[in-house]
């Protein structure tokens, strides 16, 4: 039997919304989808204004069912999820303008030819790697085991250095000194920016799991305390995510 | 250590399917066909490391909601450019 909440839900401003985007899509680009657009909005507002002289959701009582839809998932994890969702824009965005680039684009170079595809496929595996030492720990510390979480969250960081150390001390000098530098064209800036931004990330990461054994060894997990472990492993494998893509687009494409 | 398994056996899949990667852009045929494949198998990963390292499978559909928000403004914005594109504009 459906809630008080669930009989007054609806999904007209979602109808609505798409409404919106197909119209500004049709004001950027194509006209017949903004008039589409248009037609979606009105007959929206007034589905909308029907149910409401309807008083359809109107109560003389709050409707004690209605809360915060996330209510549920811990302000911690809902936190990350949210940074998470902007760090997927950043770098969604950057993609999509670096192949809106590349396809504009008479010539580019051949990236088997430019990148060296065997550094590019160990660093893949490097972090593949950490991401399994990290949801490793997670495992660890869930069963109360610290000294497996020391010596998971120790080999996510040495694999993070690693992919550092071949990423900025073998591929980039080796790049640079063959005349690929950031000031070189389109292909080297959209690489730099993004790779760049990539190893940011990463080093960011790394000072969290630092802090993380540095947590461990003053003794600040439990098997019921331990939700720094888990955060940091969502935002660690984000990280290897966006990996997942730069490495085709760069390496093999 | 059922799930210790489930992890590492998943890792397996990944590193795999990075070497298909590489195996596949060698392999003689079509550029656009490999772009294709090569994006596919990396969307395929991308997934796997979400579902289970990310642990997304055992969320609730809410809060799923987040990040698949977001991968739909990115589609979006993608399917944006490529309509530019089209009409050069």
């Amino acid at each position: 039997m459906a809630s008080k909440a669930e009989e007054k839900s609806s999904y007209l401003p979602i109808i609505l919304a798409s409404g919106v985007a197909i119209f500004m899509l049709g004001l950027a680009i194509y006209f017949p989808l903004l008039i589409l657009g248009l037609v979606i909005i009105v007959a929206s507002v007034f589905k909308l204004f029907r149910d409401g002289a309807k008083e359809k959701f109107s109560d003389d009582k709050e409707v004690p069912e209605e809360k915060f839809p996330l209510e549920s998932v811990p302000k911690e994890k809902l936190g990350i999820w949210i940074f998470l969702a902007s760090e997927i824009l950043i770098f969604g965005s950057l993609i999509i303008a670096y192949a809106y680039v590349r396809i504009n684009s008479g010539s580019w170079p051949i990236a088997t030819e430019t990148h060296n595809v065997l550094l590019g496929m160990t660093n893949t595996i490097i972090l593949l790697t950490s991401s399994l030492a990290m949801i490793l720990a997670l495992a660890s510390i869930r069963s109360g085991n610290v000294r497996e979480l020391k010596i998971a969250l120790s080999s996510a960081f040495v694999l993070g250095l690693a992919f550092l150390v071949i990423k900025l001390g073998f591929e980039w000098p080796d790049l640079i000194s063959k005349g690929f530098t950031i000031n070189s064209g389109l292909p080297a800036s959209t690489y730099y920016t993004l790779t760049g931004l990539h190893a940011f990330h990463v080093a960011a990461g790394m000072v969290a799991i630092g802090y993380l054994m540095f947590r461990t060894y003053q003794g600040g997990f439990t098997n019921t305390k331990h939700v720094g472990v888990e955060n940091v492993g969502l935002y660690w494998h984000f990280v290897d995510i966006v990996w997942m893509f730069l490495f085709p687009l760069f390496y093999l494409i | 250590m059922a799930g210790i398994k489930l992890y590492v056996g998943i890792w397996l899949g990944l590193v795999f399917a990075t070497v298909m990667e590489v195996v596949v852009r060698s392999l003689p045929g079509s550029a656009s066909l490999f772009v294709l494949i090569i994006m596919l198998i990396a969307s395929a990963k991308a997934i796997a490391i979400s579902l289970y390292y990310q642990n997304l499978r055992h969320e609730g559909i809410r809060l799923a909601t987040l990040p698949i928000a977001a991968v739909v403004g990115i589609v979006f914005l993608a399917v944006s450019a490529a309509l530019t594109m089209t009409m050069g504009m």
